[in-house]
């Protein structure tokens, strides 16, 4: 056993010998050693079950009591957090909001993905989730499977758009793109005003679809972009390309409606 | 056009009564909204390089809204005697920015730097998710203001370079 499981498994016994809840405050030290371990392994293994550790849902606010997996149906309770089913007697479980998009279709946290393995992936969470498939099990399991169902389908819509794809990811590193703030970037503004000026005139759809290539071909652009700034850490930059993407996909809509 | 046929057939309005617009439906737009739709005021645009004409050019990156606002002054009075908008947006957008130019109209300067985004909120009954939208329209004004108040700097220094250089 390496020194991560060791951790692990020390931390895990000390919780389940004092399950009260003065021990959130001590463990975050050994949490922050445990999370950078995390991150190591999940960066090796592609696998989407692979090592959850408990560490990640140490820091969930929602209470020791969720500090480890507990099924509700076998009472099986283990370090590791299900996604859906309990490893032990296979149930489905309610929905944990700890899990992100990106966990769900075992993908790595960054923007570029690989489409194939998102709609196989969504194709077999669906199989085993959708309401009209899980008739024979319980009605929590339905229940609980309609919720599942529906988290795995937002998931997917979110990450299949880049546009999407971009502010979900940089809400998971806590940045905010979609405030509410007036800017007045008159360079921006100026072009913008010219672009739906320029749909609005437009009479054909030759035009329009011409118009269209050239929008798309900007919003690969700025794509472009975005996943550089945001790979450096440029967050202002990110928020700018991300801007201007929703003028040109607001754009593309215009245009879409018109034809 | 959409939004037009749309509404229409929500409120089932062919001409324009008052309809009780809270009937449960929250995605009725009031129908004040709707007439600034239905009879926009003030379309269209100045010359921007008219030295009496200020405009603001504001966008809203949430919901990729762009709008234009542009006031036509008297330089002699300082007051606002026409103004023109072009807004591509929703409807609540459309008519934040078609209340605006109204409203400025005929006022001092100094005075439609108070129109508060609220003001025009209530006048279209704005359910709280288009708030910004009214926000936008306050911006835009300020923006048509500090843009004049820019050119008129800009062409005073220019006129008091020439005198100084002829004298």
């Amino acid at each position: 056993m390496n020194k991560a499981t060791k951790l692990v498994v020390s931390i895990s016994t000390l919780f389940r010998q004092t399950r009260s809840s003065t021990f959130r405050c001590n463990p975050i030290p050994t949490i922050a050693i445990i999370n950078s371990q995390t991150h190591l392994r999940r960066r090796e293994s592609l696998e989407p079950n692979g090592l959850r550790f408990a560490g990640r849902v140490f820091c969930s606010e929602s209470g020791v009591k969720r500090s480890f997996f507990k099924c509700w149906n076998c009472g099986f309770s283990s370090e590791k957090v299900a996604f859906l089913f309990c490893d032990s007697c296979r149930s489905i479980q309610p929905v944990d909001d700890s899990v992100d998009y990106f966990q769900i279709f075992g993908l790595e946290k960054k923007y570029e993905i690989d489409d194939g393995i998102l709609e196989g992936k969504y194709k077999d969470w669906q199989k085993k989730l959708h309401p009209d498939l899980v008739h024979n099990k319980s009605k929590k399991e339905r229940d609980y499977a309609a919720e599942q169902s529906a988290k795995v389908t937002e998931a997917c819509r979110t990450l299949t758009k880049r546009l999407s794809r971009a502010m979900y990811i940089m809400k998971l590193n806590g940045i905010n793109v979609n405030e509410e703030d007036t800017i007045t970037d008159p360079a921006l503004l100026m072009e913008i005003m010219e672009l739906r000026e320029a749909i609005a005139e437009a009479n054909d759809s030759n035009e329009l679809n011409q118009i269209r290539s050239q929008v798309q071909e900007k919003l690969k652009q700025w794509s472009d972009s975005f996943v550089k700034a945001f790979e450096s850490q440029r967050f202002d930059e990110a928020v700018k390309c991300i801007q201007r993407m929703t003028y040109y996909e607001r754009a593309c809509e215009e245009i879409v409606k018109k034809l | 056009m959409m939004l037009r046929q749309a509404a229409k057939k929500a409120l089932g309005l062919t001409s324009r009564q008052s309809t009780p617009w809270s009937v449960g439906i929250s995605r009725l737009y009031h129908e004040n909204v709707i007439d600034h739709y239905d009879n926009p005021r003030n379309v269209g645009s100045f010359d921007k390089n008219d030295p009496t004409v200020g405009t603001g050019l504001v966008g809203a990156p949430a919901c990729g809204d762009v709008m234009k606002l542009q006031i036509k002054v008297d330089e002699k009075t300082g007051q606002i005697t026409d103004a023109r908008f072009k807004t591509f947006g929703c409807g609540s957008a459309i008519a934040s920015s078609s209340v605006a130019t109204e409203w400025v109209k005929g006022k001092a300067m100094e005075e439609v730097l108070t129109i508060k985004n609220t003001q025009i909120a209530k006048h279209l009954s704005l359910p709280p998710v288009k708030l910004h939208c009214s926000m936008l329209a306050e911006d835009a004004i300020k923006a048509a203001v500090k843009d004049y108040k820019e050119k008129r700097v800009k062409t005073n220094g220019a006129a008091a370079a020439g005198e100084t250089t002829q004298a």
